[in-house]
C-alpha cells in the first residue's frame, strides 16, 4: 500500500502536471506549486522560494524530504529536478538559514522519526541501519566513477579514480599475469597485467569498482598489451593524478546491464544514472560537470606546475630609491640568510591569504595598500586554476620558510585544487599589483 | 578533435624527417663482451676474435675493422683461417662450422658468411663422435681435418663442406696401431690437438687426449710414429723444421720429441718448467727459430697450483731470458707475429686475455708492450661516467696528445704489427674528445675523431687526497730473484682501492681548458692544463650543503682528506682548486662556465656555486625534503638495510620467544614466521601504484645543472642565471650578478632566487634548456666569442624547456607559464633516460637544419622530438631494453656547426657498456661491414649525462 495515498488525498486534479510544494521556514508554512514536467531552474526555484517567504535578503539552505524520508538538500539543477520529480504527491521543503544550518539533521533517516506510525514497518528497518550521516554537497566530490558504458562491451569496466585531494593513496598493485583471449585460433593464452593486491582503506578499494585478479586492459586509453609491467606502472603513474583504468573485472555478475538500468542512490557499482553512462558514486552535492571526455580534464588537470616567482630588482634598476629602501628593508630583516639570495619575508603578523606577484613598478604601492600586512619581496603567484585550499594557518607557516618552500607548500596543496575555494580571480594581476587583505 | 590535414604539406615534412632524422648504427668502440677464441692470419695480417656470443670480428690496420654475426646464438670456441686463403673458419659451441669470405665490392671488402656444416655420423652414433674437438686448416687450403670427442679425424673439403669419407682417420685405424704396451691404449679419449707437419703437408699429428700422438700420412692413409706420452695432452707443436714435436700435459710439464723413423720413440727432453710442487697445466706452447740465436719458447700456464694456480701467465723464454707474462684476466689465447724478410723471425706476442688484448714487442730489449689502437678496455677500470667533447681546437688537442706523450714513454716505439688491410677513410674532418670517469679517479682521454677510440692521456686524481692506495703498484717489475719472474702486463684493473676517489661528473670546457670534475665523496676538482710539471698546494673548500637542516645524521662514507702538502703533479690537467661537499654524498650534477668563471655542483642534499677565480663559495641551496630519511644514508645504505631487515626479524622471533611461554605457542609462531617468509619469496613481482608526493625520498636530489644568459626577470634584459633542476620535479631559477670585468677579482659574485617551479608531476628533471628567439638552443659558453656559434637571438621572447623523465615542457619567459607539452611516460610508459640537443642538418641543402632534443628513452628507444614545439618525429628502437648499462651509458653528441665537414647530416651517440658504440643519426644508409668503416663525427656535447639516479616510486 502506497503509504502517501493516505495522507495526500488532498490532490485536487490528478491529471495536472503540477507539483504540490509544501514549504515550511521556520514556523511558517508556504504551500504552491510547480510544474512535475518542467519544474525550470533551481535558481529560479531558489528566487521563488525566497520571494514566498519574504526573506529576500537571506542565504536559506533548502532541503526536501525524499520518498524514504530522507532529509536532502536541493542546491543545484539535478537534485532539484529529482526533488520534483520524485514528489510523490507533496514536495516537502525545509528552509534553514545558512548560518543556522544543522548539518547534523542532512543524514539518511532524519526525517523518518517525525513520520506518522504508518511508516512503521519501514522504521523497523531503519533501526537495524546504523545512523548513516550525509555532509553537505561541497564536502563532496567525486572519487571514483564508471565511465564509457555505453561504449565498452559489457564484461568491461572503464574506472576514473580522482585522487587529488585526497589523502588517501590510490592504493594497488599491478602484476605480470597470463590472460586467456579469443582469437582466430581459437583461445589463446597471453601474457597480460593484473591488480595484484588492493591497500586496505586506499581509494582503489574504497570505491569498490576494482578488485583483485581484475585484468588491466587500458591505462588512459592506452591498451597495455605489448608492455612490460614496468611500463605499466610508468604509465599509471605518470596519469596517477587523474588515473582511468579499463578492467576486465574478475566478477563479471556486477557488471552494468544496459538493456534495463536498475534504478538507485546507494551509490553501489551497479548503479548508473546518466544516459552517457557516467556514473558518481557519491550521490548528492556535486553537479556532474556534464559528459566531458576524460581528456580534458587531463590537460587542464596537469598544468597546475606550482611557479613561485620571486621579483627581484635588477641591479641596474637600483637607481630607483623607493626601491632601493624596500630592498634594503628586506635585507635588513634577514641579516642571517647566507646568500642574500634566498632571503625569505619576514613573517607577517597575520597569515596572508592571496598574494600575486609584485612587480618592481608597483612596489610603491606595497605598503600603503596593505592594511594589517607587511610587504614581502616575496610574491607567490599561482597559476591557473590551481587553486589554494583556503586554509591560511597551514600554509602560510610553510610560505615564510622559503627555504625548502616548496615542499611545505605543496604538501599543503594536496587537497583538491578544483572543489576547493579559488583564489578571487578579479583581483590578482599578472604582473601587477599586489593584492593584500 | 579531428585535425584537417593538408595532405601535400604532411608528406613533404615526413620526407624531410626522413632525410634529417635517418638513423643507423655505426661503429662499435672498445673491447668485445666475453671474447671466446682468436685466430690470425699470416698471409692477410688480420686477427680474428669470437665472442660466446656468437659474433666474429676481424681486425687488421688500425681502421681496418669487419664484423659478422652468427645467426645461432652460440659461442665461437675456434676460429682458423684458411691458410693463404681470405677464407676463415668458425666452430661453434653447438658444433656447428662456419666459412666467412672477405669478398672485394666496389674497392670495399666485407665479411660475409658463405656456408656451414655440422659433421654427421654414422646412423645411430652417440653424438661424441661427431663433437668437433680440434681443427686443422691444412696447408693445400682445401681440406679441413676436424678431431672429434669420440676419437675420429674427419676429413672435409672446402670450400663447399665435403665429407671426403675414405680419407677420414677412424679411431680404429689407430688404435690398431697402437703398441700394445701403451699403457692407455683401451680408450685414448678425444682427439685434442691437430698439427700439420711445416715442411711436409701430408704429414699430420694427432693427438689424443689420453696422450699418445701419432704422426699420420694423409696420402698414405698409416700412422708412421707413435709417441706415447702418458700424461694428458694438452696441446702439440711442431717446430719449423719439422724435426721435433713438443707436447704440453695436465701436470704441468712439456716434452719435446724427435721426429724420425723409429716407432718405439724415447722423449728426447721433459720438463716441468716451474716444478717440485705439483703444477697447473700447459694449455698451449709454442717454439719458434729465430734467425740467429736461440729459439723462443712460449707457453701458458703451468704455475705451480698452489702458490701461483690464479695467475693467468704466459712464460717466454728465449735464451737465458725467462718471463713469466702476469695477465690481468684468463688468456682465451695467444699467437706470435713474425716478420723480417722470411717472415720467420718473432717479432710480437699477441695474447688475448678476457678482457684486453696485449701485444708485447718481442724485439725490443725489456719486451715492453705496443700501445694497441683499437680494442683497448675502456673498461680496464669500472666506467663511472662519460663526457664527449667535439671540434676541439688544435692548440689544446695539441696540449693534450703532449701531456699523453709524456705518459707512455714505457710503450714500445714499434707499429702496431697487425698490418692487413688498408683503411681508406678520409681523415676525420675535426677532432673529438670522449673523456670517461673510472672507479679509481682516473679520467681518460680519447681520441674518438675517427673509426678507432685512441688513448691520448690520463688523469689521476688521487694525488690529491690522501688514501691508502699506493700510487705505483702497478706495472711494476717482479722484484730480482722471484721465481718464476713475474711481470705484471695490461691494464685491466677492476679493483679499485677507494671507491671514494670514483670520478661521477666531468665538465670539459674546450676554449679555456679548464675542467672539472666531481667525485663519489662529493669532491669537485678544478683543474687546469699546464704543459710542465709543477708543485701545487690545493685550496680546499668545504661547503655545506645541509643548510642547517637538522634530524639529519650522515651515515655514508667520510669525505676524502685533501693533501696539505704541495703536491707534484705532472704536465696536463693540474688541480688548482677543490670543494668537498658536507654531507660528502655522490655529486650528482655538475655545470661549469668558463665565461663567468663558475661551477656548479648538485648532491642529493643540494646544491651550490662557486667562483674559481676567487675560490669562494657564492650560493648554497639545501634541497633536502625534510621528511626525507634515505637521503642521508650513504650508498652503502642497501646492505644496512639488508642487515637491518635480518635483525629486525630476529628480533621478532626474539620476542616471540620470551612473550610466548609454552613450547607449542612457539612453534606456532615459527610456523606464522615461516609462513610469511615464504609467502614473500612466492609473491608474484608485483608494482605498487601509487602517485608521487612530497615525501617521496630523494626528491632533492639535484639532477641538472645549467648555466643561461636569459631573461629571467624582465624581457627587456637578459642577465646571467643559473637553473637546478631535481628528483622531485622542482626547478630553481637563480639570477646571478657578476662584477665588471675589471673587477671580477675582487667584487663578489652574487645570486639571488627568482624562481621555483614544481611540476605537478614531479617526475625527475632530468634537462634544462633555455631557448632563444629562434627557438634555437643558447649555445655554450666562450662559443660565441670563438665565432663558432651564432649568438643567440636575444629579440625575440626565449623559452625555457624543461625535460622530466616524463614529458617535455615548454614555459615561457620571464613570465613561467606553460606553453607547450609533450608527454612521454603517460603515453606509452617509457621514461627519459638520456637527453641531448642536436643539430639536424639537411643533407640536400647545406644551409638547412634544424635543432632536435634527443631521448633515450628506458626502453631503449632513441626519439627525435622538435624543438621548440616539441613534437615527436622519429624513433629508432637502439639499445636492448635489457640492457640497462647500456641506456645508463649512452651519451649524445651534438652535430656542430658543420664547418668544412661533408653534406653528410647526422648525429651520433655513443654508448658504453664494457664496448663502445657509436650510433648515427644521418640521411643516407652507410655500409658498416666495408673494408673501412670510418666516417665523420660530428660536432658533439653532453646536455646531460646524468647516471641513474632513479627517483623511481615503485615499491
Amino acid at each position: 500500500m502506497n503509504r502517501s495515498f493516505n495522507k495526500s488525498q488532498p490532490l485536487r486534479n490528478p491529471n495536472c502536471n503540477a507539483v504540490e510544494v509544501k514549504s515550511k521556514y521556520g514556523a511558517e508554512f508556504r504551500r504552491f506549486s510547480v510544474d512535475r514536467v518542467k519544474p525550470g531552474k533551481f535558481e529560479e526555484f531558489y528566487k521563488l522560494i525566497l520571494h514566498i517567504h519574504r526573506i529576500a535578503n537571506m542565504e536559506v539552505m533548502i532541503g526536501y524530504a525524499d520518498v524514504h524520508g530522507d532529509l536532502l538538500p536541493i542546491n543545484n539543477d539535478d537534485n532539484f529536478v529529482k526533488a520534483v520529480s520524485t514528489a510523490h504527491p507533496l514536495l516537502r521543503i525545509f528552509i534553514q538559514r545558512q548560518e543556522e544550518i544543522d548539518y547534523t539533521n542532512f543524514a539518511s533517516n532524519t526525517i523518518t522519526r517525525k513520520k506518522k506510525p504508518v511508516v512503521a514497518l519501514r522504521n523497523d528497518v531503519n533501526r537495524k541501519r546504523p545512523h548513516i550521516r550525509i555532509g553537505m554537497p561541497q564536502d563532496f566530490r567525486p572519487v571514483s566513477s564508471i565511465i564509457d558504458v555505453d561504449i565498452l562491451p559489457e564484461s568491461h569496466r572503464r574506472v576514473r579514480l580522482y585522487r587529488h585531494g585526497s589523502d588517501k593513496p590510490l592504493g594497488f598493485y599491478i602484476r605480470d599475469g597470463v590472460s586467456v583471449r579469443v582469437t582466430s585460433h581459437g583461445l589463446e593464452k597471453v601474457p597480460g597485467i593484473f591488480i595484484s593486491r588492493l591497500v586496505p582503506g586506499g581509494l582503489a578499494e574504497s570505491t569498490g569498482l576494482l578488485a583483485v585478479n581484475d585484468e588491466v586492459l587500458e591505462v588512459n586509453g592506452i591498451e597495455v598489451t605489448g608492455k612490460s609491467l614496468d611500463q605499466v606502472t610508468d604509465m599509471m603513474i605518470a596519469n596517477s593524478h587523474n588515473l582511468i583504468v579499463t578492467v576486465k573485472p574478475v566478477n563479471q555478475r556486477n557488471n552494468v546491464v544496459r538493456s534495463s538500468r536498475i534504478s538507485g542512490s546507494s551509490g553501489q557499482s551497479s548503479d548508473s544514472n546518466g544516459s552517457t553512462g557516467h556514473m558518481y558514486v557519491n550521490i548528492g552535492g556535486m553537479p556532474p560537470s556534464g559528459a566531458h571526455g576524460y581528456q580534458d580534464d587531463l590537460e587542464s588537470d596537469e598544468d597546475n606546475d606550482v611557479v613561485i616567482e620571486k621579483n627581484i630588482k635588477r641591479p641596474s634598476q637600483r637607481s630607483n630609491a623607493s626601491l632601493a629602501s624596500s630592498a634594503s628593508r628586506t635585507q635588513h630583516q634577514n641579516p642571517t640568510t647566507t646568500s642574500g639570495s634566498a632571503a625569505p619575508p619576514s613573517p607577517p603578523t597575520r597569515p596572508l591569504s592571496v598574494v600575486s606577484t609584485a612587480s618592481f613598478h608597483s612596489q610603491q604601492s606595497l605598503n600603503g595598500g596593505s592594511h594589517h600586512h607587511q610587504h614581502s619581496s616575496l610574491s607567490y603567484q599561482f597559476h591557473k586554476d590551481l587553486n589554494l585550499q583556503h586554509n591560511p594557518h597551514q600554509h602560510n607557516p610553510a610560505l615564510r620558510h622559503s627555504n625548502g618552500s616548496l615542499h611545505k607548500i605543496l604538501s599543503s596543496l594536496k587537497t583538491d585544487p578544483r572543489n576547493s575555494l579559488a583564489l578571487p580571480r578579479g583581483g590578482v594581476e599578472e604582473d601587477g599589483t599586489v593584492i593584500t587583505l | 578533435m579531428k585535425r584537417f590535414r593538408r595532405h601535400g604539406q604532411e608528406s613533404q615534412r615526413d620526407r624531410l624527417k626522413q632525410e634529417l632524422f635517418a638513423f643507423n648504427k655505426t661503429v662499435e668502440h672498445g673491447f668485445p663482451h666475453q671474447p671466446s677464441a682468436l685466430g690470425y692470419s699470416p698471409s692477410l695480417k688480420l686477427l680474428a676474435i669470437g665472442t660466446r656470443s656468437g659474433a666474429i670480428k676481424l681486425y687488421g690496420a688500425p681502421g681496418v675493422e669487419f664484423m659478422g654475426l652468427h645467426d645461432e646464438n652460440a659461442a665461437v670456441t675456434q676460429v682458423h683461417f684458411m691458410p693463404h686463403q681470405v677464407e676463415l673458419v668458425t666452430l661453434l659451441d653447438d658444433n656447428s662450422l662456419h666459412m666467412w669470405t672477405l669478398r672485394g665490392h666496389n674497392g670495399l671488402s666485407e665479411l660475409l658468411e658463405i656456408g656451414r656444416f655440422t659433421l654427421t655420423g654414422p646412423p645411430g652414433a652417440p653424438p661424441s663422435v661427431t663433437r668437433v674437438t680440434a681443427v686443422l686448416a691444412h696447408s693445400s687450403g682445401e681440406l679441413l681435418l676436424l678431431g672429434t670427442e669420440g676419437g675420429h679425424v674427419f676429413v672435409v673439403e672446402v670450400p663447399g663442406f665435403r665429407e671426403l669419407e675414405e680419407r677420414n682417420i677412424s679411431l680404429d685405424q689407430i688404435a690398431s696401431s697402437v703398441p700394445d704396451d701403451y699403457i692407455g691404449r683401451r680408450n685414448l679419449e678425444h682427439v685434442e690437438a691437430l698439427q700439420e707437419n711445416p715442411v711436409d703437408p701430408d704429414q699430420v699429428i694427432i693427438g689424443y687426449g689420453r696422450g699418445l700422438m701419432v704422426i699420420w700420412d694423409l696420402e698414405k692413409k698409416l700412422a708412421i710414429q707413435h709417441i706415447p706420452a702418458t700424461q694428458q695432452l694438452e696441446s702439440v707443436c711442431w717446430t719449423e723444421d719439422g724435426k721435433y714435436i713438443l707436447s704440453s700435459h695436465s701436470d704441468g710439464s712439456y716434452c719435446r720429441w724427435m721426429v724420425g723413423g723409429q716407432d718405439t720413440n724415447e722423449e728426447e727432453k721433459s720438463d716441468i718448467p716451474y716444478g717440485h710442487f705439483p703444477c697447473k697445466a700447459i694449455s698451449k706452447i709454442v717454439q719458434l727459430p729465430t734467425e740467429e740465436g736461440p729459439p723462443f719458447l712460449l707457453f701458458s700456464g703451468g704455475m705451480p697450483r698452489a702458490s701461483y694456480g690464479d695467475r693467468h701467465c704466459i712464460t717466454v723464454i728465449h735464451g737465458k731470458k725467462h718471463v713469466a707474462l702476469d695477465f690481468t684476466s684468463r688468456i682465451i689465447d695467444f699467437f706470435v707475429i713474425r716478420d723480417g724478410p722470411e717472415h720467420t723471425e718473432p717479432s710480437a706476442l699477441v695474447v688475448l686475455v678476457e678482457e684486453e688484448l696485449v701485444v708485447i714487442d718481442l724485439q725490443t730489449e725489456g719486451w715492453p708492450i705496443i700501445q694497441t689502437p683499437y680494442l683497448v678496455p675502456l673498461h680496464s677500470s669500472a666506467i663511472t661516467c662519460s663526457h664527449h667533447v667535439s671540434t676541439i681546437p688544435l692548440k689544446l688537442w695539441e696540449r693534450i696528445f703532449a701531456a699523453g706523450k709524456h705518459q707512455n714513454a714505457h710503450y714500445s716505439k714499434k707499429p702496431w704489427p697487425v698490418t692487413g688491410g688498408q683503411n681508406l677513410a678520409p681523415d676525420p674532418p675535426q677532432r673529438d674528445l670522449l673523456l670517461t670517469g673510472h672507479e679509481d679517479g682516473t679520467v681518460r682521454f680519447w681520441d674518438a675523431s675517427g673509426v678507432c677510440l685512441y688513448p691520448m692521456y690520463k688523469l689521476s686524481t688521487a694525488g690529491v687526497f690522501h688514501t691508502d692506495a699506493d700510487p705505483n703498484d702497478n706495472m711494476n717489475q717482479g722484484t730480482e730473484g722471484e721465481w718464476p719472474p713475474f711481470r705484471k702486463v695490461g691494464c685491466f684493473d677492476p679493483y679499485s682501492d677507494d671507491p671514494r676517489l670514483g670520478i661521477q661528473k666531468i665538465h670539459l670546457c674546450k676554449y679555456s681548458g679548464y675542467l672539472t670534475v666531481a667525485g663519489t665523496a662529493g669532491q669537485i676538482l678544478m683543474l687546469e692544463l699546464n704543459d710542465e710539471a709543477a708543485e701545487q698546494t690545493v685550496e680546499a673548500k668545504v661547503v655545506d650543503l645541509l643548510q642547517g637542516q637538522e634530524g639529519f645524521r650522515w651515515k655514508g662514507h667520510t669525505q676524502l682528506d685533501i693533501q696539505e702538502d704541495p703536491v707534484m703533479f705532472p704536465a696536463g690537467f693540474q688541480p688548482f682548486a677543490v670543494v668537498q661537499c658536507q654531507p660528502p654524498a655522490v655529486v650528482t650534477a655538475l655545470t661549469l662556465h668558463s665565461e663567468w668563471k663558475l661551477i656548479a655542483f648538485g648532491t642529493s642534499h643540494g646544491f651550490g656555486l662557486y667562483d674559481y677565480q676567487q675560490k669562494n663559495s657564492v650560493l648554497i641551496k639545501c634541497t633536502l625534503n625534510p621528511s626525507d630519511q634515505l637521503a642521508m644514508e650513504g650508498p652503502l645504505s642497501r646492505v644496512k638495510s639488508i642487515k637491518k631487515s635480518l635483525r629486525q626479524s630476529f628480533r621478532r622471533i626474539r620476542r616471540s620467544r620470551v612473550s610466548l611461554r609454552k613450547q607449542h605457542q612457539l612453534q606456532e609462531a615459527n610456523a606464522r614466521l615461516e609462513a610469511e617468509l615464504a609467502e614473500m619469496e612466492l609473491a608474484p613481482v608485483q608494482r605498487k601504484i601509487e602517485a608521487r608526493s612530497s615525501d617521496d625520498s630523494f626528491t632533492g636530489l639535484v639532477r641538472t645543472l645549467y648555466f643561461a644568459d636569459t631573461f629571467l626577470s624582465d624581457s627587456s634584459h637578459n642577465t646571467p642565471s643559473l637553473w637546478a633542476g631535481t628528483n622531485g620535479g622542482c626547478v630553481f631559477a637563480y639570477m646571478l650578478r657578476l662584477p665588471s670585468v675589471e673587477h671580477r677579482a675582487d667584487e663578489p659574485v652574487t645570486a639571488q632566487l627568482s624562481k621555483e617551479i614544481q611540476l605537478m608531476h614531479r617526475a625527475p628533471v632530468v634537462g634544462i634548456v633555455v631557448l632563444d628567439g629562434h627557438g634555437a638552443p643558447l649555445p655554450e659558453p666562450l662559443e660565441v666569442a670563438h665565432d663558432l656559434a651564432r649568438a643567440p637571438d636575444m629579440q625575440g621572447s626565449h623559452h625555457l624547456l624543461v625535460v622530466s623523465e616524463e614529458q617535455f615542457k615548454v614555459f615561457t619567459l620571464p613570465k613561467v607559464s606553460a606553453k607547450m607539452k609533450l608527454k612521454l611516460t603517460a603515453v606509452d610508459g617509457s621514461r627519459v633516460r638520456r637527453v641531448g640537443m642536436a643539430w639536424f642538418g639537411s643533407s640536400r641543402t647545406e644551409d638547412y637544419g634544424e635543432s632536435g632534443l634527443l631521448v633515450l628513452t628506458n626502453q631503449g628507444d632513441v626519439h627525435v622530438v622538435s624543438l621548440p614545439h616539441v613534437k615527436m618525429q622519429v624513433h629508432y628502437p637502439c639499445i636492448r631494453r635489457e640492457d640497462v648499462s647500456g641506456i645508463a651509458s649512452c651519451v649524445f653528441t651534438k652535430h656542430g656547426q658543420g664547418i668544412e665537414t661533408p653534406a653528410h647530416t647526422f648525429l651520433p651517440l655513443f654508448y658504453w657498456g664494457s664496448k663502445y658504440i657509436l650510433f648515427r643519426i644521418q640521411h643516407q644508409q652507410y655500409r658498416c661491414v666495408s673494408k673501412n668503416a670510418a666516417k665523420h663525427v660530428m660536432e658533439h656535447a653532453l646536455l646531460n649525462d646524468e647516471s641513474e639516479y632513479k627517483g623511481r616510486r615503485i615499491s
